[in-house]
């Protein structure tokens, strides 16, 4: 044991298996898990806690609502409630895009504001280990770092996490 | 007539607590951010305000002084003369807190305890800007703040108590119903499509056509029956609100020394809960405004020959599917010069402006935010805290108008016209720029179809004439941010909309559909977009915004100002008095002479136009015919006998297109006479220079 902590004389095998212990996540039975929503945005994934997501929507015509700021897409109608429908990409200073195929609402709920948001494409929904979750790069741009909760690796992705609360709060005060 | 207080009390305590609620969180989120959002200050204002008149308005004094001085240091942070400190924000939540726990004393015994008297000495201290000494808090007010709502006992027994959030559920549940079912009618329209498609299917399909449209029939008779039903339930008498507010103002008058008569007439009318709720604040502070300004003090009541004691009149009536309150006072009218000073003082607007204005639009002035007309902040009002937001209630949240006449000598009604419920409104669907739009009905005053050669171009602005009146015309699409779409048809689909006296006619492309519709709100952040006030759901499931009229009509105004000439066309700054009853008109004139760089003066009959012409000087006179008060052949006659105006040019523009009239016009001494008719601006304009040589 000693031999193998320092190093010393370790066959090819148990090298690997340390190996594959520190990349892939060993998941320890009894360590918190979270559930993430995992969404890309012109080719970069984001994720917002899963319990502040309370509905993906699919095909849900966006209906028009005159004198309504540029980063609002407009209205849906989710079972007799009207919920507004942010362009996720505006908020986050992306270009807009043509609402393609793959494109769904969410519908996120903040501190005190409910909102759908347009997403390119919705990738996973998935629970992962608290400990998994690592603090932001430095190297996040400035209109993000403070709606960054922290950046999660998946399928070789880097998914930033992102504040649903703060992400309306902000927006609500026309912040973004 | 005597007053079961309880009922009232009840209401008070839930009222309050949702106010004190508010102003805690205001309170907390103002210390931890440390900015004050001028916004967020007001708010916090307004709910110290309203709990102090509510407190008031059922004799809760000790809770009506603390409130008074939590409001004196809103008011003070609100006008920048302190800033938001967390130690002021600890004073102001000690406050608070002892007006939850003195409302949790009322809701379990009926009487709150006496302020503290330390409290409210540091409160006051606070306002005067010195640093508060914090004293102790109190170890008193220790009674639980989510106590659990009082227990009101009604006293017939023919009543069931209905949690409000269940009745609302239902309602809302209805409204799901109502809109299923547009959406069957229109699974029926589909059919009958089909049906006139394929002959092959022809019999089964005209029999399932038939069933299927009598299913609808007798659906749509059960639905209405539920909806009324579902609704009735939820309706309240207006004695809720008037009885209280009567009783308040007689206590008020007397405060004042003033001698006070309220009378209450059509209490019983009912409306909808969610209106009587919102009703009282606009209700109660027309009223005091009604004992603060209105009445004059009794001496001078005498002098004029009035009775010693004023007389303030709550009345309702229903009208068609509205409900009129009137909140009346035989004081002395609105003093139109004060306010006009006032507003020019405040900046509001220019000296020059406000001489153009007719005694209509100075009076409006008093719905303008800030715009109070007490010298001197008393107890009662002048607070500034008023007017906008009895007209922003009304306006906005109520879905009702209102209107002001003053009788100098006489006395001021504000009349409030409002929807019985808010839960179901006449509704008309219109098409443009490719989108659809909906008016609630109470706004729309015509549909017109009209031939392309009737709008008529005014100073580089489409008009049309409706009544004897220049109404200005605008793509429904421009305004709303849309392309409007090039025509498809030969005519002109106007919806007119009229909000008060003033006009606005909407081209649409296309009238979808008129019914009874269920007006969703939208969510809450979105409350703010001045432009829809709900929306509506079509047969086809589609989301369509209620539009909101007055805003289209600044909206219009603003437009029209922006497209507008610069003032500096040309150096002759020669005075035109113009005389028109129809506001449209006299706005359309005056851009019209705007342009062309004369100083227009507006009057809004021959008598005020008389007045004006007398009190200053002006180069010629521009008047209408048909007006109230004095027409416009006999100011024109009244006119020529004045020795400053026996030579200046009077122009008589008017409908009437008879020779008789013509011929009456220049008897009485007018040099020209221009049919509305015939109007384009070059005319106008061309006969003014002409005649001023």
């Amino acid at each position: 044991m000693t031999e193998n902590e320092n190093g010393d004389d370790l066959t090819l095998d148990q090298v690997l298996a340390i190996r594959r212990g520190a990349a892939g996540p060993v998941v320890n039975v009894d360590e918190p898990l979270v559930k993430l929503v995992v969404f890309v945005l012109n080719g970069d994934w984001f994720a917002f806690h899963g319990d502040r997501v309370k509905e993906v929507l699919s095909d849900c015509p966006v209906y028009f609502l005159p004198g309504c700021p540029p980063s609002l897409e407009g209205v849906i109608n989710v079972r007799g409630d009207i919920e507004s429908v942010l362009s996720l990409r505006s908020v986050l200073r992306y270009p807009p895009a043509a609402p393609a195929a793959g494109s769904r609402v969410l519908l996120g709920q903040g501190a005190d504001l409910r909102s759908g948001l347009r997403v390119d494409s919705v990738e996973e929904v998935m629970d992962v280990p608290q400990s998994l979750i690592q603090a932001p790069p430095h190297t996040i741009p400035d209109h993000l770092r403070p709606l960054v909760l922290g950046i999660v690796a998946f399928h070789g992705h880097m998914v930033t996490l992102l504040d649903m609360d703060r992400l309306l709060a902000d927006y609500r005060a026309g912040a973004l | 007539m005597a007053l079961d207080v309880k009922r009232f009390v009840a209401r008070f305590v839930e009222e309050a607590r949702d106010h004190l609620r508010r102003l805690e969180e205001g309170l907390a989120q103002l210390a931890v951010a440390g900015v004050s959002d001028a916004e967020a200050v007001n708010a916090l204002f307004r709910s110290a305000h309203t709990v102090k008149g509510s407190s008031r308005m059922l004799k809760l004094v000790a809770i009506t002084d603390t409130a008074h001085k939590v409001e004196d240091v809103l008011g003070a942070l609100r006008d920048g003369s302190l800033a938001p400190s967390p130690e002021l924000c600890r004073l102001l939540q000690r406050g608070v807190d002892a007006m939850a726990a003195q409302v949790d004393q009322v809701a379990e015994t009926g009487t709150p305890s006496d302020p503290d008297p330390q409290l409210l000495a540091a409160l006051a201290q606070a306002v005067s800007g010195e640093a508060a000494a914090s004293p102790p808090p109190p170890q008193s007010a220790a009674a639980s703040t989510d106590a659990s709502p009082a227990e009101v006992k009604l006293k017939t027994a023919e009543t069931v108590r209905v949690q409000l959030s269940k009745l609302d559920e239902l309602i809302k549940l209805m409204g799901e119903v109502v809109s299923s079912h547009a959406r069957l009618r229109q699974r029926l329209v589909d059919l009958r499509g089909f049906e006139r498609a394929g002959d092959s299917l022809g019999g089964r399909l005209q029999g399932f056509a038939r069933d299927l449209r009598d299913d609808v029939f007798t659906q749509e008779l059960l639905m209405d029956e539920l909806h009324k039903k579902a609704l009735i339930m939820r309706m309240l008498p207006l004695s809720i609100v008037f009885e209280p507010a009567a009783r308040m103002i007689r206590d008020l008058g007397r405060s004042l020394g003033k001698d006070v008569q309220c009378v209450t007439a059509g209490a019983d009318i009912e409306l909808d809960r969610q209106l009587i709720d919102r009703l009282s604040d606009p209700i109660v502070h027309l009223l005091r405004n009604g004992v603060d300004h209105g009445l004059e003090p009794q001496a001078a009541r005498q002098a004029a020959g009035k009775p010693g004691h004023g007389t303030l009149r709550l009345s309702a009536r229903q009208d068609g599917g509205f409900v009129v309150v009137e909140v009346a006072d035989d004081g002395g009218g609105l003093p139109v010069d004060f306010i006009r000073d006032k507003a020019i003082k405040k900046g509001l607007l220019t000296a020059e402006q406000a001489a153009a204005m007719t005694e209509t639009e100075i009076i409006d002035l008093i719905f303008l935010p800030g715009f109070s007309t007490s010298s001197i902040i008393t107890d009662v009002s002048g607070r500034g805290v008023g007017m906008d937001v009895v007209k922003r209630v009304v306006v906005d949240e109520l879905q009702g108008s209102i209107a002001v006449e003053s009788r100098p000598g006489q006395g001021t009604t504000f009349l409030l016209r409002l929807p019985l419920s808010l839960a179901v409104m006449r509704v008309l669907l219109v098409q443009a720029g490719g989108q659809s739009f909906g008016f609630t009905a109470q706004y729309v005053a015509h549909l017109l179809d009209v031939p392309p050669e009737r709008v008529i171009t005014v100073a580089e602005r489409k008009a049309v004439i409706i009544d004897n009146e220049f109404v200005p015309v605008v793509p429904l699409a421009e305004l709303v941010g849309l392309n409007a779409a090039p025509p498809k048809r030969a005519g002109c689909l106007l919806v007119v909309i009229k909000v008060r006296n003033e006009k606005l006619a909407l081209m649409v492309d296309q009238l979808l559909d008129e019914r009874d519709m269920v007006i969703k709100p939208l969510p809450e952040h979105l409350r703010g977009l001045p432009l829809v006030s709900g929306m509506v759901m079509t047969g086809r499931n589609d989301l369509v915004s209620v539009l909101q009229a007055s805003t289209l009509l600044d909206a219009a105004r603003r437009q029209r100002g922006v497209a507008g000439p610069s003032e500096a066309v040309s150096g002759a700054r020669v005075r035109v008095l113009v005389v028109d009853d129809s506001l449209n008109t006299r706005e359309i004139e005056k851009d019209v002479l705007e342009a062309h760089g004369y100083q227009v003066t507006l009057a809004e009959d021959g008598l005020d136009g008389l007045a004006k012409a007398r009190s200053s000087e002006f180069d010629a006179v521009l008047t209408d015919v048909e007006m109230p008060n004095m027409d416009g052949f006999t100011l024109t006659a009244a006119l020529r006998k004045e020795e400053a105006y026996a030579h200046v040019p009077i122009i008589i523009i008017t409908s009437r297109e008879k020779e008789e009239d013509k011929r009456r016009g220049i008897q009485v001494g007018a040099d020209a006479y221009i049919v509305k008719g015939d109007f384009d601006q070059s005319n106008l304009v061309d006969t003014l220079k002409s005649l001023l040589g």
